[in-house]
């Protein structure tokens, strides 16, 4: 009995996943004859199963581009890019829709270490930490393995200190691919999606008027309050603007 | 007889000169021409000239129907005869006229039919002509005048004509139209037939603003024509003649316009005697002005991106003046637009030359005529561009794009694609820059996302990841598990193997004791061959036991190294390898074996109490 609920669930699974790639296939065919409305609908339509992937989002961005949304191109191109870092493409994409944003904003250049340290981890995606992590702790265990049951003084020496450094490598996997995580979940930073949002002091309409952001610009979310959000801008400008006039990436 | 002879051959030679002469004739036949001459509107009771014209000696003219007219008096002939001579080269020409006079007897339109005429023995039918036939004029009344001659004193009064006899008008095509669609604007002078005009003194011709025009050539001289307008007979002379293209949308006002005319009018003055007998003329000026005029422009309906602004009816035709050339030599593309419309406002047809390509502004040159038909003809349009490097090339169609404005659309018209064939090109000037193989940076032409990923992508539940899943922690959970399990296991086999090698370590003394009491038995009994072998098994045996090596797996060197490793001194290790070698050859080469059995005894005893001691 159980066995069979099991196999009713695998072939369910596997068709939602055989209608995924073939409504992808049917999004791509319609950008290649550049009906890009009809292939938003179609792109869109997969998201609604509540899958995703950064092809997906790439694809979308760019339908959205070609349709002169620049503002959902660059939401969606953002979105692949928190899936995929490391993507050459979507980082060009990203960049060209980047240029039909209003606001110029010179971005705070950071201490060195920490922005080394902060490329370093966005360099590899949650689960490309997390194998890493299970490798190294694997490699960690044999050579522990190595140094307890081996006679030779050299082997045992050699495998201990491989043994340390491997558990240290593995803890800090670990750690990225949980920053990575919160990254994806906690979505933390948004897109500006109203043609213009000025930002007040505090978090209600009475509020001084501090600055205007303008529809693509991406900001950081800081803190939230009935219908209010706190956001950071790249320049280290704060402010808080309602929640309806950003969508999360 | 000889006289005869004589005029026969004159006779002859006469015919044919005869003959020539009539083949000549006949050859300039063609250019015999017969017309018929009168006024196109007259009023019933007026008298006028029908005259008809031959550029030969003619014959029997047959009168058309004329019953609809009296015939006055006719025919009239005269003759004219003119003599040109240009480079020696003499012309004659002749001309013959048959004038009636002819009075209308009643209203209507009539057409005279051609008459004919008999010259050379050929008849020639003239034109037909039209004459519209109006109701009788009212005399003239100059009375107006008369009355106001006393009042003006200077030298050129301004005389007093009514708005009916003397007027202005400006006469449009149309009126309502498509913006820069041509209207033919003829400024007319209306007189009325017996107000003689001088000339005139001020002609203020109108500006057409709003308006791009087109002048058509109107002779110098005003040639006054008969027309009917409202039902009278005026003599019209045309001023002027423009076409105008409206480049404004909206309604158009064609400011009025002023000609003062000089008209000759009669004077009566009652100073003179003579004066009743000589009509006393003077010139009066006489200023006319013209009824403002409005033109209605519609802007054109919404226009295609590619619209060259041209409105009319046109043709387009496209050439490339070569088709296989060398690079760095010049082409020439030629677009040509045919047709009738503002031909001077055209812009020039966007082409898509090739981006390797070095391109000219084009070159526009026209070819225009205004005539009363409309501004025609055509422009031309020279694209001049250079290949630089060679190829096979496409241009495509290049597409001219024009409103017509008679059916409300606009047309396309396309030339073909053309196609360049750029070869290699060996010209020397050239020589020198390709020696030195400049290197061209990629031109960006456009920037652009990049495309779609086309792989089949990898769907995943949206948030969720491999990490913190259940995968992942089980992972590290059963590797740990597995780690440990493998490591108590391993443990325990090693301790119980240790135990094993203690207990064999412990108990190898005393086996190896044993062994040695039974080879000392031996000994006392004299049996040589048994002693030996339970000697050296005792000696194997206490090492396999001492050093947990298997009996099978020993041999002396193997022996030797692993009793190095334990510390045991070489002088030792000598000692035990010489009584394995002495037990050896005295067991299987008896005969050369020096020692004795004691000797072998005493050292195995010996040697197995150092290892008893210093293995531990």
């Amino acid at each position: 009995m159980k066995r069979l609920l099991y196999t009713i669930l695998a072939i369910l699974i596997t068709s939602i996943v055989f209608a995924q790639s073939d409504l992808m296939q049917k999004g791509n065919d319609f950008y290649s004859k550049d009906q890009f409305k009809q292939a938003i609908d179609v792109y869109n339509q997969i998201l609604m199963t509540n899958v995703e992937s950064p092809e997906l989002y790439f694809n979308l961005g760019n339908a959205y581009y070609k349709s002169k949304q620049y503002t959902q191109a660059i939401l969606n191109f953002e979105r692949a890019k928190l899936l995929s870092p490391d993507d050459e493409d979507i980082n060009f994409n990203l960049q060209i829709a980047n240029q039909h944003v209003v606001d110029s904003i010179q971005e705070l250049p950071g201490i060195f270490i920490v922005r080394w340290w902060n490329s370093l981890i966005n360099s590899q995606t949650t689960d490309t930490w997390a194998v890493i992590s299970i490798i190294t702790f694997l490699l960690f265990l044999t050579l522990t393995g190595f140094y307890f049951f081996s006679r030779t003084g050299d082997i045992r020496r050699i495998s201990f200190w491989a043994a340390c450094l491997l558990i240290t490598f593995s803890l800090f996997s670990w750690s990225f691919a949980a920053k990575q995580k919160s990254r994806l979940v906690g979505h933390n930073y948004a897109i500006v999606i109203q043609p213009t949002v000025t930002i007040k002091s505090s978090p209600s309409e009475k509020g001084t008027n501090l600055f205007v952001i303008h529809e693509g610009l991406k900001v950081r979310i800081t803190d939230k309050l009935d219908g209010w959000l706190e956001v950071r801008l790249s320049d280290g400008n704060k402010g808080w603007l309602p929640t309806e006039s950003i969508e999360r990436i | 007889m000889k006289k005869e002879t004589l005029k026969k051959t004159m006779i002859r030679k006469i015919k044919i000169l005869l003959i020539l002469m009539l083949v000549v004739y006949g050859a300039m036949a063609d250019s015999t021409q017969f017309t018929m001459e009168g006024p196109n509107v007259i009023a019933v009771g007026e008298q006028f000239r029908l005259s008809f014209t031959l550029n030969e000696s003619g014959s029997d003219l047959q009168l058309p129907d004329l019953s609809n007219f009296d015939v006055l008096m006719g025919p009239s002939t005269s003759q004219s005869s003119n003599f040109q001579m240009i480079n020696g080269k003499t012309t004659q020409s002749m001309s013959f006229s048959y004038i009636f006079v002819l009075r209308a007897k009643k209203e209507g339109k009539f057409t005279i039919r051609p008459a004919s005429i008999k010259a050379n023995g050929k008849t020639y039918e003239s034109n037909s002509l039209d004459i519209q036939v109006v109701k009788g004029q009212a005399p003239q009344s100059n009375a107006g005048g008369q009355q106001n001659n006393q009042q003006q004193q200077e030298e050129a009064p301004t005389g007093n004509i009514s708005k009916d006899n003397l007027f202005v008008r400006l006469a449009l095509d149309k009126t309502n139209v498509w913006k820069g669609e041509q209207i033919l604007a003829t400024v007319k002078l209306y007189i009325s037939q017996n107000i003689p005009l001088n000339g005139f003194d001020d002609v203020k011709l109108p500006t057409y603003e709003g308006f791009w025009t087109k002048e058509i050539e109107v002779p110098q001289q005003v040639n006054f024509t008969r027309e009917v307008y409202n039902g009278k007979i005026y003599q019209v002379g045309i001023l002027k003649k423009t076409i105008l293209f409206p480049q404004q949308v909206g309604t158009i006002r064609i400011s009025p316009f002023e000609i003062t005319c000089l008209v000759r009018q009669r004077v009566r003055q009652q100073q003179g005697f003579f004066d009743d007998f000589f009509d006393n003329y003077r010139v009066v000026k006489a200023k006319v002005v013209s009824d403002p005029i409005a033109v209605i422009s519609k802007d054109l309906p919404n226009q295609p991106a590619n619209f060259s602004g041209a409105v009319g009816n046109f043709s387009f035709s496209g050439a490339l003046d070569k088709s296989n050339v060398k690079s760095n030599e010049a082409v020439t593309l030629k677009l040509t637009v045919n047709g009738s419309g503002n031909l001077g406002l055209i812009n020039a047809p966007k082409i898509d030359l090739p981006q390797d390509f070095e391109a000219y502004e084009p070159k526009t040159t026209d070819h225009t005529a205004a005539s009363d038909k409309g501004l025609s003809g055509s422009v031309t349009f020279e694209y001049l561009f250079i290949p630089r490097y060679a190829g096979s090339f496409t241009i495509p169609p290049v597409e001219f794009v024009y409103f017509n404005p008679n059916t409300h659309q606009y047309e396309t018209r396309s030339t073909e694609t053309f196609k360049i064939n750029v070869q290699k090109g060996s010209d020397d000037q050239n020589a020198s820059v390709v020696n030195s193989y400049s290197k061209e940076d990629v031109k960006m032409i456009g920037k652009d996302i990049r495309f779609i990923k086309k792989n089949d992508p990898k769907f995943i539940t949206k948030g969720s990841s491999f990490y913190a899943s259940f995968g992942f922690y089980s992972i590290y959970f059963l590797s740990l598990i597995a780690f440990a399990v493998i490591f108590v296991v391993n443990r325990k086999k090693i301790k119980e193997s240790a135990n094993l090698a203690l207990v064999r370590n412990k108990r190898a003394n005393k086996v190896a004791l044993k062994r040695l009491k039974e080879a000392s038995g031996f000994m006392k009994n004299n049996q040589a061959e048994q002693f030996y072998e339970s000697v050296i098994k005792a000696l194997w045996g206490y090492l396999s036991d001492k050093l947990s090596i298997p009996v099978a797996d020993l041999n002396r060197e193997r022996a030797s190294m692993t009793l190095f490793d334990r510390g045991i001194d070489q002088k030792t290790v000598t000692e035990l390898v010489k009584i394995i070698d002495d037990c050896e050859f005295a067991r299987y080469a008896p005969a050369a074996f020096s020692g004795t059995m004691n000797e072998v005894y005493d050292g195995a005893a010996k040697v197995m109490g150092i290892f008893e001691k210093q293995i531990k």
